[in-house]
């Protein structure tokens, strides 16, 4: 449905994204992770037809954005990360105005507001000045206008962003219900959002894709050594007794005991090897010793850390570079000793 | 077409609902009026010379006042704050093109424009009924306006379209407005004859001179028609560089 090919784009001598190619399957909810200024903005705009690319082609539902971009805009529903309403307009008006801008005609640009702020639940505020909306109800009238014209793509940066929790939970549960009658393309920078409510994730970087696949896939992949965290009561015995025993079994790597509040309860976090479960063993083994398992529980690498995984990895590489090139140049001036670390720092956002 | 005919219905809302139409409105209304009856005034004086009240109207000092300062001020805030807010993102990824943006937002204009000017109408019912009047010529006086009017909104389009700072493009705009409206006067200071007639053709006061004495030569109106489409050319050429951000 959206096809990327070599996608870059320079300001300047500024790349902000860097020959990206993704492919995003009609129906999927894919998302866009990747910390500020990864180019996660800019290759949005670049889909969405607002910014022209400066190299390579993309087409959404096999037309191209900037060959065709009248029809091409048609299947697309863009919600901008900075949802900038017109204040002095009512939400109705202002749905209505949407459709018409989307090139519907009056009277079904009026049904489609009817429905959608059915859909929206923006029953409550459709007569209210949106200037005097709070950021919730401004974001879910932008996310209507989106949806409005029955978009096969819909295009979302940054959704949740500024929202408080339950406003969050609420747009979610309105981006979940989209998803399901549009290819949906979400860009953000918080973890659990995408564990939540994508099926695919491509994760940027420095205008470039440094990890694409299932958030399962992610997981398999990046995250080798799960852990395990096991509590036991041991009336009586040491928990040195019971770290000996734990740390004996098969298939567990390292042992680690973790503080808590509860004196009686002996904590401990288990890395184990991968492809081994010895679950059944710690069972096993507290039970033969009488002791109590409070607790036994699969730490699951999150997505949090395959991205800090991934982001890091890529920032001691250029910061390596980095350094490689600053030194001769700091060598023959010793004086302007701030230079090189002013100009990686200036180089930090690419 | 939709497309373009809801921008131009979302403008001019847009003018209605904000404090600065009224603003102008009111300020333009109170400056007709003082400006009309000083006019009447000292046409009824027997002492002076017989003339029309809609000659000095449409040509003194005070209207170039007025246009030059009241256009920068409707023009400034149409595509200036939609870079500023963002929503130009939201324009422009729907199915409009540039184009169609800047005309939408043009005649939103002109039409507010129109309105600026509809009341002075008034002006001409009263002197229909304590005299006569020459509604040919004045009818070529409103052309002009109209003319004029389409001329300089142009010119604060483009301004607006440079930039997403709404002062800045009032200012780029009334400067630009007064550039041109000066290269008018150059003719009394040029000597030569091929410079002389090009600042004669490129002054906008001797246009407007001839169109409120009821003179409409399509020199004249060729001349507002292309500036005001060169302007607006160049808005919707604007428009389509996004590197702002």
């Amino acid at each position: 449905m959206i096809e990327a090919q070599e996608l870059s784009r320079r300001y300047g001598t500024f790349t902000a994204v860097d020959r990206i190619s993704f492919s995003v399957e009609e129906g999927a909810i894919v998302g866009i992770l990747g910390p500020n200024w990864a180019g996660k903005t800019t290759t949005i705009r670049m889909i969405t037809g607002f910014l022209p690319p400066t190299g390579g082609r993309v087409t959404v539902a096999g037309r191209d954005l900037f060959v065709e971009p009248r029809r091409a805009r048609r299947d697309i529903g863009y919600l901008p990360e900075n949802v900038a309403l017109y204040p002095e307009m009512r939400v109705r008006e202002y749905l209505a105005y949407r459709g018409r801008l989307e090139g519907l005609k009056r009277a079904a640009a009026k049904k489609a507001v009817a429905e959608t702020i059915e859909r929206a639940m923006l029953a409550d505020v459709a007569d209210q000045i949106i200037g005097t909306l709070s950021k919730g109800y401004r974001q879910r009238v932008g996310l209507a206008a989106a949806i409005l014209h029955r978009p096969r793509v819909l295009v979302l940066d940054e959704p949740t962003v500024g929202l408080d929790p339950k406003q969050i939970v609420s747009i979610r549960e309105l981006i979940r219900d989209l998803g399901r009658n549009a290819t949906l393309l979400l860009s953000t920078h918080i973890l659990p959002e995408v564990e939540l409510l994508c099926d695919r994730v491509l994760v940027i970087d420095r205008g470039q894709i440094v990890a694409d696949g299932t958030t399962r896939e992610l997981h398999e992949r990046w995250v080798g050594r799960r852990g395990l965290r096991v509590a036991v009561r041991p009336d009586g015995a040491t928990p040195e007794a019971v770290a000996a025993c734990l740390g004996g079994l098969p298939g567990v790597a390292k042992l680690q005991q973790v503080q808590t509040p509860y004196a009686e309860l002996a904590v401990f976090r288990l890395e184990v090897d991968a492809g081994s479960d010895p679950r059944e063993a710690v069972f096993r083994c507290t039970v033969q010793n009488g002791w109590v398992l409070y607790e036994l529980a699969e730490e699951r690498g999150s997505l949090e850390d395959v991205f800090v995984q991934l982001t890091t990895r890529d920032e001691t590489a250029t910061s390596l570079d980095g350094i490689a090139i600053a030194e001769p140049a700091a060598a023959p001036g010793e004086g302007d000793a701030g230079e090189p670390a002013a100009e990686s720092d200036g180089e930090e956002p690419s | 077409m939709s497309a373009l005919w809801a921008t131009f219905l979302r403008e001019l809302r847009a003018y209605f609902v904000s404090p600065l139409a009224y603003v102008v409105l009111f300020f333009l209304l109170i400056l007709d009026g003082v400006v009309f009856s000083l006019i009447t005034t000292y046409l009824a004086d027997p002492r002076q010379p017989a003339g029309r009240p809609f000659d000095y109207f449409f040509g003194g000092f005070p209207f170039w006042i007025i246009v030059l300062f009241a256009v920068p001020v409707i023009t400034m805030r149409l595509l200036a704050e939609e870079r500023k807010s963002g929503s130009i993102e939201v324009l422009m990824t729907a199915p409009i093109s540039e184009g169609q943006v800047v005309a939408g937002k043009f005649l939103a204009a002109l039409a507010f424009w129109i309105v600026l000017w509809l009341p002075t109408v008034l002006y001409a019912v009263i002197l229909e009924v304590y005299g006569e009047l020459d509604w040919g010529t004045l009818g070529a006086g409103y052309l002009g306006i109209l003319l004029l009017g389409a001329f300089f909104l142009a010119i604060g389009i483009m301004a607006s379209a440079l930039t997403r700072n709404q002062i800045v493009a009032a200012v780029a705009a009334f400067s630009l407005s007064l550039l041109v409206f000066f290269v008018g006067f150059l003719t009394g200071l040029v000597d030569q004859p091929g410079l002389q007639e090009l600042t004669g053709y490129l002054s906008v006061i001797d246009h407007m001179d001839e169109l409120r004495r009821g003179i409409v030569d399509t020199r004249r109106l060729v001349y507002y028609l292309t500036g005001t489409f060169f302007f607006l050319f160049v808005a919707a050429r604007a428009l389509e560089d996004r590197k702002w951000r």
